[in-house]
């Protein structure tokens, strides 16, 4: 190992760096409550685990060799360690948000372009919105089942019925998207906030992304009701998403707080929505 | 990192030249804020300072944060004015946008109001969290040193006592 390690040219130091970030991120995914590795372990067996979403697909997990022949590190190499079942999605955000998001091996990352970067958020976005809004019946305990919260897809979400309203709004345009975006944002930290405070056991991020997941089905709603000017249409279509998105946040909700007060965890999202729902009919 | 930073400013300063519409205003800054701090936080930190952070939940559904720095070897490497562009902008950003702030907050423009505090909060995320992230790995370092010093003494003494 030391050898390796002196014969290491100081110019590469893009490369050697790139190394031991990797390796750090390998061996820290194996310490449970690991937080910073400051020197090069010996490399034990590498298990591609990836922290977040962009861990995932194309990021070659490196073979258990000396770590400083990166340079034969070929997305190739990849297939011949099976990945881990950790993270249950793939993809990662972060951007959110904000998103967390995490590097795999960082070569790939680094030189990859931008589109594949932006195709692996997304596919972690749609994989978060199956599992949180569509009926599954194999889905696994509700408390897990956003383990890789993300915030692009509420950001997103948010901002696509903000401007849905605004567009559908003939007057006071800004007014409306204002009042949707704080309303909404505001909303879901103080229902987050409800849920703690209730003593339930809940995960900030993960509820905030949860509660701007369920906004999915208001947003297709928003978007009839856009095209569509019929009140009794809009009655129909916006009282159906708001009860699916209802159903949507009621696992979670409802897993995360004791049983006697769920009704007050609830009863605040289903308010919300309901407002939201208001907010469609009578934009005109 | 610098150009994006300096892209959101510019446009939320600049925007009300060329667009009357806030909602594309609002849009587009804050799109360009949300880019910014995921360039930040994973290129920039990555490349300029050697430090990475991200937020976890393991298996028993507690949030975990995650520090990761480059051995000490490494960071005496790293360009000192690298780094300390770094910092620098990370912070003249926060102050940037607090200034904008107070004169939203003057001209009682309360929607501009929330773009700026949409785009403060996530500079102040990427300060924190690369702040703690630097301080780990200080303190992991003073850890693994000690660590090592320790073994090393030990197994020079075992190998005193061996000989004898």
């Amino acid at each position: 190992m030391s050898r390796i390690s002196d014969t290491i040219p100081l110019q590469a130091s893009s490369q050697s760096d790139i190394d031991e970030i990797e390796n750090l991120i390998n061996s820290s995914m194996q310490s449970s409550t690991s937080t910073v590795l400051p020197a090069r372990p010996p490399s034990p067996p590498r298990i591609p685990v990836s922290p977040s979403p962009f861990i995932q697909s194309n990021l070659p997990p490196p073979p258990a060799q000396p770590q400083h022949t990166t340079l034969q590190k070929p997305p190739s190499a990849v297939p011949s360690v099976p990945l881990p079942p950790l993270p249950p999605s793939t993809g990662n955000s972060s951007g959110g948000n904000i998103a967390p998001t995490g590097f795999g091996s960082l070569p790939n990352t680094l030189t990859e372009p931008v589109w594949d970067t932006v195709k692996r958020d997304l596919s972690r976005i749609v994989s978060n919105l199956k599992l949180v809004v569509f009926p599954n019946p194999y889905r696994e305990d509700p408390g897990k089942a956003l383990r890789d919260w993300d915030l692009w897809g509420p950001f997103f979400f948010i901002v696509f019925l903000g401007l849905t309203l605004s567009w559908s709004a003939s007057v006071k345009k800004s007014e409306v998207f204002a009042v949707a975006f704080a309303l909404l944002a505001a909303g879901a930290v103080i229902l987050t906030l409800n849920v703690l405070l209730l003593g339930g056991q809940i995960i900030f991020f993960q509820s905030l992304s949860l509660l701007g997941y369920c906004l999915f089905p208001l947003d297709i709603g928003a978007l009839i009701c856009m095209l569509k000017d019929n009140v009794i249409i809009k009655l129909i279509v916006v009282f159906v998403t708001l009860a699916w998105s209802s159903w949507a946040a009621y696992p979670f909700m409802s897993s995360a707080v004791n049983p006697r007060r769920k009704a007050l965890a609830l009863y605040p999202v289903f308010l919300m929505y309901v407002s939201v729902g208001f907010l469609i009919i009578a934009i005109d | 990192m610098d150009p994006s930073q300096a892209g959101a400013l510019a446009f939320y300063i600049l925007s009300a030249l060329f667009f009357n519409s806030f909602v594309i205003i609002f849009v587009v800054t804050v799109l360009l804020a949300a880019l910014d701090f995921w360039v930040v936080k994973n290129v920039s930190g990555r490349i300029l300072v050697g430090l990475r952070w991200w937020n976890e939940i393991n298996d028993l559904g507690e949030s975990v944060w995650k520090f990761e720095s480059l051995d000490q070897e490494s960071l005496a490497r790293m360009n000192k004015k690298d780094s300390w562009l770094f910092w620098w902008t990370l912070y003249i950003t926060a102050v940037a946008w607090i200034v904008l702030g107070i004169f939203s907050l003057i001209r009682f423009q309360a929607d501009y109001c929330l773009i700026v505090g949409v785009c403060l909060t996530l500079s102040i995320a990427n300060i924190v969290g690369f702040t703690k992230c630097r301080k780990d790995a200080k303190k992991q370092f003073q850890q693994f040193a000690s660590q090592t010093i320790a073994s090393r003494v030990s197994s020079t003494i075992q190998s005193a006592f061996s000989v004898v």
